[in-house]
């Protein structure tokens, strides 16, 4: 209080006081200050833009500033593309010997500024798109910038646009490259091939034996399973942000947008026009625009101006024809717009088609069949054109809408030739997002019926109940399929029993001692296992019969791809709680059989043990339950298919169990399955679980027919 | 106190200056030291400072492309599909195909290709009507046919097939025409236009063929790793730790790997390497047969088929010239892949190779791909199975319609099934039967196919149901019961007859089974069939057995798709048996189903035949017990098949507390149980 009045005292003295005295030295002083803090910001964050400042291997430098390269006017140039040429013929794959993890190296050659004899530059240095490609390339995994360790040498002299080039220097300047060996694993990457007036459909640079990916093949000069056929880059695709668009059904049937059309293709499509009406629309350039507007985002119809690509977006299909060059950059905008191309240019090579499925896509139409066209595209089904939608749109997402994009999957198409066996699939290539993750591939898809006389592996996990173990051995050897027994022992401080004690039995016997008491280790894929079908058994399991069992063997034989087991339950929607629910009751339906007796295929033990989902595995081993359900969720999320519960219900509770007190026991037990349901769930991201109404019995079961006639009398019998 | 009252103005002067030497400091030092770069950071691509500044590889000034070619088609050069196929030819309903006849003697094998093709659904007497036309160049090796046929026409919209070339002869182009020949040489195939054919060995089967040698679905442990083709005719097993020496064949000096020879077994190995020259082309399909995975080594050959088949599948094309890595990569390669790649060789032997039939319907199915365009069969039918050959693109070129692809699709069969009526005798008008199938809640529509001599009751007269009911009149063959009606909109059919007599909860709980097992028939009453040692020949019963592998189509679930595959691809000679023999008709429906899917079908519990009249009727269905049929249809249909395709099951699908001791009011099904 007092400090605060002695300040309002002498405040009001103090500041007249300095008005007079130093207000030249503060506004000076605050000035300097003022000046030297802008002069910091600016020189902290302008130069930033550009480069950012971890990146300490990336050079600052000017494309202007380049080293000169003169090349003599005799220096040597390559032989025109050989096109017997074949990977295993012309593509040292030696190389590529050296790269780990099946992905080649790639090296780019530094920029160099080319000029001839009198000093002319050879092209322009670099152009922005491919600035852009060698970005990415640098970027990826496939980088190296070691010369030596490389497979794919990629030069910097761009040859995108050959209209740029000077074909004589450049492939002079492509032969003086320091690795360039006849152009051995070179890869360039060109969009605009040919010139006028003839337009071949390949780059025309003398280049050897180097790669080409090209926009524009066609059948003549692409040589299969060597080049790349690569889309032409359309510039609209990173100005233009055209947000997806629902298939269905759109304003114009038929669409032609493309502006150079030669006159007699733009005869037969106005014909078209004029025979079906509406539903065709044929643009053309605009002729009276208003200074300022961009021609190439507008086309016109007689005097009717519409933008362009957005009037894509109207058709359901779109017409790229071919112009001079087989590749159109047109394509890439009617797929941004979800319009599914009808491709009109014979012998053209579609863009990745070494990988890409065209057909899902895309409608190829022969040029003779032009003027056939809309009847060929009417007898396509309404859901077929919705899936061709979605398709073309996908297909720009993943690989056209950038440079980038376009760059590594060439390099993918070219890895995955290298390195086969680790190549990508179809699938992967083709499937858009949304299929991929509806879509279920069973691992054990062929129909066959393996043979009986295979039999199975049972393996009983054990810990130390020996006695009820001897008696399930004995039981289960009495079963005529069994082929081998394995006991895995969980008890790491008790050694199993002597070898004179077992059971002797007519099949071999084989003791696995675990190191730790895990649950998983039930499910281990040990190598005893010799047999496809393995029976899990607990070592309490004692009330199975023989006929049961051996059934139990012959149902998995007619479905070797689904868990067979004998007690089922089922999962359920707990609408109050909003969360699953285990059931144990007497219910109509099953989705899960325990694995305390259940038939499977070898296979899901590799699964469960080395392909489980999330932490799922040492959850179980964790919480010492569940391992059952965990099973139940992993078969029927890989394979797409419910359990099969086989014959009927039994009361499955070990002697000793009815000692404890039931009731609690079962409801704590209950809350936790249930526990294990909603965490499987949740990591599994689905619920995989398949609920069905059947079991499957023997044909005569419950039949008036003579006992003794049945395959499998003793059934159901307690 | 000038001193004291300067001394925050110091202060401040101090602090500035800190802190502009602070910020400035670093810039100023970066831009004095020029940046040292951390070994092992690889040096990127730059970032030029003047990157905004590049201009674009196609410059919107750049002189239209509106100057195309008039011609587009460089002459002698080569073929391809758009130049050198005329598909305006092919007109209406798909390919037709004209074979030329033979002139002079011809073997055996061309013999039995020509009926083949003239049994089959693409055949065409007229060559006016063909947009095909096919020139079997057999007898003759590689070379010119000898005399050049009348409709050559430059050899435009022709085929010349050669089945048994010397292996690898450069492929002869005849003008225009399309070559089909074994393992054409890469250099000189015409992708997209000639057909690439499996090298067959002499003694190939004509018809059905030898089933894939697969048993298990994954590699026994004992199996050996790799098999490798020997020149002189056989394999030669390694084991996995066999090094690259066995890959060079200068193993001379290494003892351990024995000698196995191909007449004796097909390779028992997970992989079997097969070299790259032509000649080897022969071991592709061996190793294909024993579900031995193909690892080809760089072939100079085009794999068969290869513009559909997609081989990565199924095989593992890798260079010759990295044996260590490749060796490495079979070792290391995942036990999914591996059960992939195995089971993706049988379907493909299976489907495309195991005969020499299926290897020509493979040919002239893609030609006719070809001429569909958008309505060919998607990549997937290609792919999986069952394969393309049975997977009818006229039928639907989308997956989810047929039977087989709901998993890959992630799709379900329709929730609703159309009840399909045969009424033919007397022609009394099933009325319970009509009620009890109409209170199916899955129930979508009934349809009556009136077969009787009499005229069907008017409209009227029939029961008042809840879902549509129409009558059908005219249908006499047995045949016409599976003939696909366009008024059948469900993906489910319930075949009946019209003495059948069910319950609701009975179809109710069928058709709930059928939804799982969308492709299989899932019926009543079953019969069995069995090798007759007495005979030599197959029988079959309809007593109670413990197995079954028929089911009666007179009270049946199964995909409506099977109606088209058996009007349009079943041969005719095979329907015109069936018709004579009516009973026939359920055993050759149940021969197509199991060929296809090669699984059993499936049996649903069937109260016994409650009281009231059955009239005693040929037929058979349930409600009465079934007559097995003239036992010899079975062995002529056998015989047709070229294999015996059915499969037995030893279980019936029952509801879940089917006769359990629990309470009836548990039980969803329970009026299944009534005695």
């Amino acid at each position: 209080m007092c400090a605060s009045v002695k300040y309002n005292i002498r405040g009001p003295a103090l500041i007249p006081r300095m008005k007079t005295k130093h207000r030249i030295y503060y506004i000076t002083l605050f000035s300097i200050i003022l000046l030297g803090l802008i002069a910091t910001g600016v020189f902290q964050f302008w130069p930033h833009s550009i480069e950012s400042s971890n990146d300490w291997g990336v050079e600052k430098r000017s494309v202007r500033d380049m080293p000169v390269v003169q090349l003599p006017a005799d220096s040597p140039i390559s032989e025109r593309g050989d096109l017997s040429c074949r990977m295993h013929t012309c593509f040292d794959v030696y190389r590529c010997g050296f790269n780990p993890k099946n992905k080649i190296k790639v090296y780019i050659y530094s920029l160099k500024k080319y000029v001839d004899d009198l000093g002319v530059p050879v092209s322009n240095t670099i152009s922005r798109e491919y600035n852009e490609l060698l970005t990415a390339i640098s970027d990826s995994d496939y980088y190296t910038d070691d010369i030596n360790r490389a497979c794919l040498f990629v030069p910097s002299i761009d040859v995108l646009n050959q209209n740029t080039l000077r074909i004589k220097e450049t492939a002079q300047a492509l032969a003086q490259l320091s690795r360039w060996d006849r152009g051995t694993n070179h890869l360039l990457f060109n969009m605009l091939p040919g010139s006028p007036p003839d337009y071949n459909t390949a780059l025309d640079v003398p280049r050897d034996r180097a790669l080409l990916a090209g926009g524009g093949f066609s059948t003549w000069t692409y040589r299969q399973g060597y080049d790349v056929s690569i889309p032409v880059y359309s510039p609209l695709s990173a100005e233009v942000d055209l947000p997806e668009k629902g298939p269905g059904p759109r304003r114009y049937f038929l669409l032609s947008s493309q502006m150079a059309l030669h006159p007699e293709f733009r005869e037969d499509l106005e014909a078209l026009q004029a025979k079906h009406g509406d539903s065709v629309l044929v643009l053309d350039k605009c002729t009276n625009l208003s200074e300022g507007v961009l021609s190439i985002r507008k086309r016109c119809h007689k005097h009717q101006v519409f933008d362009y690509p957005q009037v894509l977006q109207e058709a359901t299909f779109c017409v790229i024809l071919r112009g001079a060059r087989l590749g159109q950059a047109a394509l890439s905008d009617v797929l941004q717009a979800g319009c599914v191309p009808i491709v009109i240019a014979d012998s053209y090579i579609l863009p990745f088609s070494e990988v890409l499925d065209w057909k899902r896509a895309s409608v190829v139409v022969p040029e003779e069949k032009m003027s056939d066209m809309y009847n060929i595209l009417q007898s396509i089904p309404q859901r077929q054109i919705e899936e061709m939608q979605r398709q073309a749109r996908w297909f720009w997402e993943a690989y056209f809408q950038s440079i980038k994009a376009i760059a590594l999957a060439t390099l993918q198409i070219i890895n995955d030739r290298i390195y086969p066996y680790a190549a990508i699939s179809y699938e992967e290539w083709n499937d858009p997002p949304t299929v991929k993750w509806s879509s279920v591939s069973n691992p054990l898809f062929l129909p066959l019926i393996p043979p009986q006389s295979q039999g199975f592996t049972a393996i009983v996990l054990t810990y130390d109940r020996v006695e009820s173990l001897f008696r399930v051995i004995t039981e289960v050897s009495k079963v005529p399929s069994l082929s081998k027994l394995l006991v895995v022992w969980n008890n790491q401080n008790k050694n199993p029993p002597e070898d004179s004690l077992w059971p002797k039995i007519r099949v071999p016997l084989k003791v696995v001692r675990t190191a730790e008491n895990k649950l998983s280790n039930r499910f281990f894929p040990y190598n005893e296992i010799e047999t496809e079908a393995v029976l899990a058994i607990d070592d309490d399991i004692i009330m199975l019969t023989s006929d049961e069992l051996q059934f139990g063997y012959e149902v998995w034989r007619e479905f070797p791809d689904r868990l067979v087991g004998y007690p089922g339950r089922l999962h359920l929607w707990d609408h109050e709680m909003s969360k699953w629910k285990y059931e144990s009751e007497w219910t109509n339906e099953v989705s899960m059989v325990l694995t305390g007796a259940a038939f499977y295929h070898k296979y899901f033990n590799y699964l469960y043990t080395y392909k489980m989902p999330g932490d799922i595995k040492n959850w179980v081993d964790a919480h010492m339950n569940c391992e059952d359900i965990a099973m139940n969720f992993l078969v029927a999320n890989v394979t797409g298919k419910a359990v099969i519960k086989v014959t009927p219900r039994k009361k499955f509770k070990c002697p000793e169990c009815t000692a404890i007190d039931g009731l609690s026991l079962d409801q704590t037990h209950m809350v936790e399955r249930s526990e294990c349901i909603n965490k499987f769930a949740s990591v599994f991201g689905t619920m995989p679980l398949k609920v069905v109404e059947h079991r499957a019995d023997p044909v005569l079961y419950k039949d008036d027919f003579p006992e003794k006639l049945k395959s499998f009398p003793n059934i159901g019998s307690l | 106190m000038q001193l004291w009252r300067r001394r925050p103005l110091w202060l401040a002067l101090s602090a500035s200056w800190l802190f502009l030497i602070f910020l400035g400091g670093p810039p100023l030092l970066r831009l004095a030291v020029p940046p040292r770069l951390p070994s092992g950071v690889p040096q990127s691509w730059p970032r030029w400072l003047d990157t905004e500044l590049l201009q674009s590889f196609s410059q919107p000034g750049e002189p239209p492309e509106d100057a195309p070619r008039s011609s587009q088609t460089p002459c002698g050069i080569g073929c391809n599909w758009g130049a050198c196929f005329n598909t305006s030819w092919c007109r209406g309903s798909g390919l037709k195909v004209f074979v030329y006849p033979a002139a002079g003697p011809i073997s055996e094998t061309h013999h039995q290709i020509l009926a083949s093709i003239e049994g089959s659904r693409y055949h065409t007497f007229s060559p006016g009507e063909a947009c095909l036309f096919l020139f079997l160049s057999l007898d003759t090796l590689a070379g010119e046919p000898s005399p050049m046929p009348l409709q050559w026409n430059g050899g435009q919209n022709h085929l010349v097939l050669s089945l048994h070339p010397a292996a690898c002869s450069k492929t002869f182009q005849l003008g225009q025409a399309m070559v089909a020949e074994a393992s054409p040489l890469v250099d000189t195939f015409r992708p997209r236009f000639d057909v690439a054919l499996p090298l067959l060995p002499e003694a190939h089967p004509f018809q059905g063929g030898a089933p894939g040698q697969l048993q298990q679905h994954s590699p026994h442990p004992e199996e050996t790793l790799l098999a490798l083709a020997e020149e002189r005719g056989g394999w030669r097993t390694a084991d996995s730790n066999s090094s690259a020496c066995f890959w060079d064949g200068n193993c001379e000096q290494d003892p351990g790997p024995e000698q196995t020879h191909h007449m004796v077994t097909l390779p028992k190995a997970t992989f079997c390497l097969i070299p790259g020259r032509c000649t080897d082309a022969l071991w592709f399909l061996q190793a294909l047969q024993a579900g031995c995975i193909p690892v080809l080594l760089s072939p100079r050959w085009e794999l068969p088929f290869s513009e559909v088949i997609d081989w990565t599948k199924a095989a593992i094309v890798a260079d010759e010239r990295l044996p260590r890595q490749v060796l490495a990569a079979l070792h290391e390669m995942s036990p999914t892949r591996v059960l992939a790649l195995r089971q993706q060789t049988q379907f493909l032997w299976d489907a495309y190779f195991s005969s020499v039939e299926k290897v020509i319907h493979t040919t002239l199915e893609i030609i006719q791909d070809r001429i569909f365009g958008a309505s060919a069969h998607p990549t997937l039918m290609w792919n999986s199975p069952p394969g393309a050959l049975l997977t009818l693109p006229t039928f639907s070129t989308s997956p989810q319609d047929f039977p087989f692809y709901h998993l890959q699709q992630g799709s379900h069969p329709m929730g609703k099934f159309s009840a399909l009526i045969w009424v033919g005798g007397p022609g009394q008008p099933p009325l319970k039967l009509i009620q009890a199938v109409a209170d199916s809640q899955h129930c979508g529509q009934i349809l009556i196919l009136w077969s009787s001599e009499r005229p069907p009751p008017p409209k009227g007269k029939w029961p008042k149901t809840e879902v549509p009911l129409t009558v059908i009149e005219g249908p006499r063959k047995a045949s016409d019961r599976f003939f696909p009606h366009s008024t059948i909109n469900t993906d489910a059919i319930l075949s009946l007859d019209a003495h059948c007599i069910l319950s609701t909860s009975e179809v109710d709980f069928a058709f709930v089974v059928w939804q799982s097992f969308p492709e299989r028939m899932v019926g009543f009453l079953t019969w069995n069939h069995f090798w007759d040692e007495g005979q030599g020949g197959w029988g079959y019963t309809a007593e109670k057995v413990n197995e079954f592998s028929m089911v009666l189509t007179t009270a049946a679930f199964y995909h409506r798709y099977y109606h088209t595959l058996f009007t349009h691809s079943l041969p005719q000679t095979l329907r015109t048996l069936a018709d004579e023999a009516p009973t026939c008709v359920d055993v050759l429906m149940n021969f197509l189903v199991a060929a296809v899917i090669k699984l059993p079908p499936i049996k649903v519990p069937y109260g016994k035949p409650r009281q009231g009249a059955r009239p005693p009727l040929a037929s058979g269905g349930p409600g009465q017990e079934p007559q097995p049929p003239d036992p010899d249809c079975i062995n002529l249909m056998a015989a047709g098949f070229g294999h015996m395709p059915l499969v037995s099951s030893r279980l019936r699908l029952d509801p879940v507390l089917f006769k359990d001791p629990v309470s009836a009011l548990r039980k969803k099904y329970r009026s299944l149980e009534k005695p």
